[in-house]
């Protein structure tokens, strides 16, 4: 009844706006390269782009999986500490004469496991996903440090460590990293039904469980997916350093929650892609990169990243309520 | 009386220094002079000119997209007028503000409640306007008042309970009560009892008839013309945002009204066709579960089993557990003479049985997601070839079901949310239409839908009747029922109490046999 009249008022379709969105964002990241090319001299050389890239690519892969998880309006605050700690599962398994492919996929399936387990908290134990993640979050680190005893485990594996130096068609094998999870995650996210899954259970959990929608098994994917990617981002962070660190990776969850969010994901669920936490994810690491090559003290890169988290949000919501 | 008085007293004196003085009874409170409305190019009120005299009961009847809410948001300073005059006790008024629409003695009482659940009905009441001594809250006192104004209205409700402690229908009479102790002279209920039941809303009658002796002017949007004619004074007809007419309600009859409301005649609304009975669709035997207790009933092929009760009388309840959403205790489901075990939604899918459950805001839709994916929800599977979905087949079939149910909507990707009541109701169905099953359950399906989208949903009833399908009807509103159902089950506190074949009953019989006297 209440909204009766904005039906005739014929709201502009979403779809396109999602798109403009895109280019526009797409449009700040260029903005910022050109302003930094423009005022410094070592922006535009190759080794610092190779390095935004690696620098922006460990991001963007947290925040492709963090934003599977906020679409289903959950949150996934364990995305740094699986980081640091999958990098002492690496670590380790390489240390005790793992293979390096049986490794990997050793700590993948600790990531897996670790989802799951967030998913089952969630879905059995009935606890909220904040909490659930929270609680990883600080227990994965203890187990990491009991783990190392404290200190690191380092990698002599040469071909692993030489891995995330590496460039391929003179793009950065990290960056191509990117380009292997993002492929699959678009599919998966906007052209299967398990991603229309996502956003249906995001909207209304019950409505999408009496359209036969399998609501926990969707759950459990999307904490799976997320963790997946942040034990990926662990194997990759340990081949850039060559050590195994639980501490590592602090607050990386909140670049990555930052990326979506900057990317147009709403935290209320149901909304969100993934071209803009990629974008999300490289506009933070430029800001970074810009800020370190204008000598800019690194505290001012911390305000300018939150500033630009309520600019971005702001407007774009702006544009949701201008869209009804 | 006191307590109502003794709260509302401090208001008074604002909202005299702003309405220009009272009005006599009977004399013009507002004028509506050529109210204008447009959206873009949308006119969502043609020029009206309707005017409201101090102390009566307007009703106002039209159906979904009529203008009616337009109206309301016009009335209680949401939106702007395009142009035309607003006259308040004599004077041209802005009405640019709600605060404005307050400050006058405007009100509203919306069909959702819009309060806190959290707070108790106390701190509702009070909500925005709590008194303080010395910046502290004084809520012993707050208490004590609430309670006084509840007690003086004639609820049997605790001020001290909390609001989500309380039925839906407790809670709009908080909201009513609220509204009458902020001094409020105009108060406009849109379709407060779409929700309530009989005793709930009998209360809201009598709270109404109550407010309007104390010389408060009501507007009282309904879609139920028998709660019309029992309350009005006066009722307008709204027409595709056109102010019809206006009758007094001893010269008119339901009959001329709906004719003005939609230009069909009542007969065709409940559109019903006889025909054969088939083989058994379901059966179930002595089916216990939460909120419902030995349940024992069959529906047929081309057969609608109608289920009234009040509500919490387990029907909806009973058809969660048919449909696998609730755990069932005992009895046993035979599907097509098969004993079945429906483990959870998706087996009844399967099977064939379709829910279109009883709210469409937390069941039925995706609101904040397109169209197209919420009537595609239940069959991605289907339109997907391997991993992926085939998008022509999945555009195709929003789109068939858009056209087929004439679901008002420039596209597909427009969100749930945007539509009307009725065409949400239309989107439900659209995803069990183009799911398929051979039982559908229908839920409270014309709660909140217009009158012509209600006789659409009718005929429909009669297409999948003729294709073999058999129909559970829920509803708490007993001519569509009884008009509609071949067989009646009448549930009360979770049990089958009676069941009436086609229009064997008369409608006094099955309201007792509900109410359970």
């Amino acid at each position: 009844m209440s909204v009766e009249t904005t039906t005739e008022a014929a709201p502009v379709p979403k779809k396109g706006m999602n798109i403009l969105f895109g280019l526009t964002l797409l449009g700040l990241l260029l903005f910022l390269w050109l302003l930094l090319g423009l005022s410094t001299n070592s922006f535009w050389t190759s080794n610092n782009i190779s390095n935004l890239l690696r620098q922006g690519a460990m991001t963007a892969i947290l925040a492709v999986g963090q934003t599977f998880v906020i679409i289903t309006a959950g949150i996934d605050l364990s995305v740094g500490a699986v980081v640091g700690f999958s990098s002492v599962t690496i670590a380790w398994l390489l240390a005790h004469g793992v293979p390096l492919w049986p490794a990997i996929g050793i700590t993948l399936l600790v990531g897996v496991f670790i989802g799951a387990f967030h998913a089952f908290g969630i879905v059995r134990m009935g606890l909220p996903a904040f909490i659930i993640t929270l609680a990883t979050l600080t227990s994965l680190r203890g187990i990491g440090l009991l783990i190392t005893n404290g200190s690191t485990i380092s990698i002599t594996d040469e071909s692993f460590a030489n891995f995330s130096r590496a460039d391929f068609l003179g793009v950065p094998s990290l960056f191509w990293m990117v380009i292997v999870v993002a492929i699959p995650a678009l599919v998966f996210l906007h052209l299967s039904r398990w991603g229309r899954y996502l956003f249906a259970v995001g909207s209304n959990r019950e409505a999408a469980r009496l359209s036969g929608v399998n609501v926990e098994r969707t759950i459990y994917l999307a904490y799976i997916l997320s963790s997946t990617c942040a034990a990926f981002v662990g194997i990759l962070l340990a081949s850039r350093i060559g050590i195994g660190n639980a501490t590592q990776a602090e607050g990386w969850e909140l670049q990555a929650i930052a990326s979506s969010v900057i990317g147009g994901t709403s935290l209320f669920g149901a909304v969100g892609s993934v071209h803009g936490p990629l974008l999300g994810a490289f506009i933070l690491a430029t800001i970074n990169n810009g800020a370190n090559l204008l000598n800019l003290n690194s505290f001012w890169q911390r305000i300018i990243t939150g500033a630009l988290i309520i600019i971005i949000v702001y407007f774009d919501q702006l544009r949701r309520r201008g869209s009804r | 009386m006191t307590g109502l008085n003794d709260v509302s007293h401090r208001h008074d004196a604002e909202v005299e220094a702003l309405s220009g003085g009272p009005v006599a009874k009977g004399a013009p409170i507002l004028e509506l002079r050529g109210l204008h409305k447009r959206y873009g190019t949308v006119e969502a009120l043609r020029p009206a000119s309707i005017t409201f005299l101090s102390g009566e009961i307007h009703a106002i009847v039209g159906e979904n997209g009529a203008g009616k809410s337009t109206l309301i948001k016009l009335l209680t300073g949401v939106i702007r007028r395009t142009s035309g005059d607003i006259v308040w006790c004599g004077q041209p008024v802005p009405l640019s503000d709600p605060n404005e629409a307050i400050s006058r003695g405007i009100n509203a009482v919306h069909q959702e409640v819009v309060l806190c659940p959290h707070l108790t009905v106390a701190a509702n009441m009070f909500l925005g306007d709590e008194m303080n001594r010395r910046g502290l809250m004084r809520k012993r006192a707050m208490t004590d008042a609430a309670q006084a104004v509840l007690n003086d209205l004639g609820f049997n409700l605790p001020a001290g309970a909390l609001l989500s402690d309380l039925t839906i229908g407790q809670q709009q009479l908080v909201a009513t009560a609220r509204a009458a102790m902020r001094g409020t002279q105009f108060l406009i209920f849109d379709e407060p009892t779409a929700y309530l039941t009989r005793q709930e809303s009998a209360q809201l009658f009598r709270l109404i008839r109550r407010l309007q002796a104390q010389g408060v002017t009501i507007v009282y949007i309904s879609h139920r013309m028998e709660e019309v004619f029992e309350l009005a004074d006066r009722v307008s007809v709204l027409r595709d945002g056109t102010h019809v007419g206006t009758r007094l309600i001893g010269e008119t009859n339901d009959a001329e009204l709906i004719s003005m409301m939609i230009n069909r005649s009542i007969e065709q609304i409940y559109h019903k066709e006889t025909l054969p009975i088939g083989k058994p669709i379901v059966e179930t035997r002595g089916l216990s579960g939460p909120g419902f207790q030995d349940i024992s009933l069959t529906v047929r092929a081309g057969e609608i089993v109608g289920l009234y009760g009040l509500i919490g009388a387990g029907r909806s309840e009973f058809a969660l557990g048919l449909y696998g959403r609730e755990k069932v205790t005992a009895g046993e489901i035979l599907f097509e003479g098969k004993t079945v075990d429906i483990r959870n939604e998706r087996v009844a899918m399967d099977l064939g049985i379709a829910l279109a459950p009883e709210s469409r805001r937390d069941q039925g839709l995706c609101l904040n997601l397109p169209i197209g994916l919420n009537i595609n929800l239940p069959v991605f599977d289907r339109l997907s070839s391997g991993l992926t979905i085939n998008r022509k087949r999945e555009i195709a079939n929003a789109d068939k079901q858009i056209g087929d149910l004439k679901i008002k909507t420039p596209t597909r990707r427009v969100l749930a949310s945007a539509m009307s009541g009725g065409n949400q109701q239309k989107i439900v169905i659209g995803k069990w239409l183009s799911h398929g099953a051979k039982l559908f359950i229908f839920d409270e399906p014309t709660v909140g839908v217009d009158v012509g989208t209600k006789a659409e949903i009718y005929r429909l009833f009669s297409k999948l009747l003729e294709e073999g399908a058999g129909i559970i009807l829920i509803s708490s509103y007993l001519p569509e029922v009884y008009e509609l159902a071949d067989t009646l089950h009448v549930f009360r506190q979770g049990r089958l109490v009676a069941s009436h074949a086609y229009r064997t009953a008369s409608h006094e019989d099955v309201l007792t046999q509900a109410i359970g006297v």
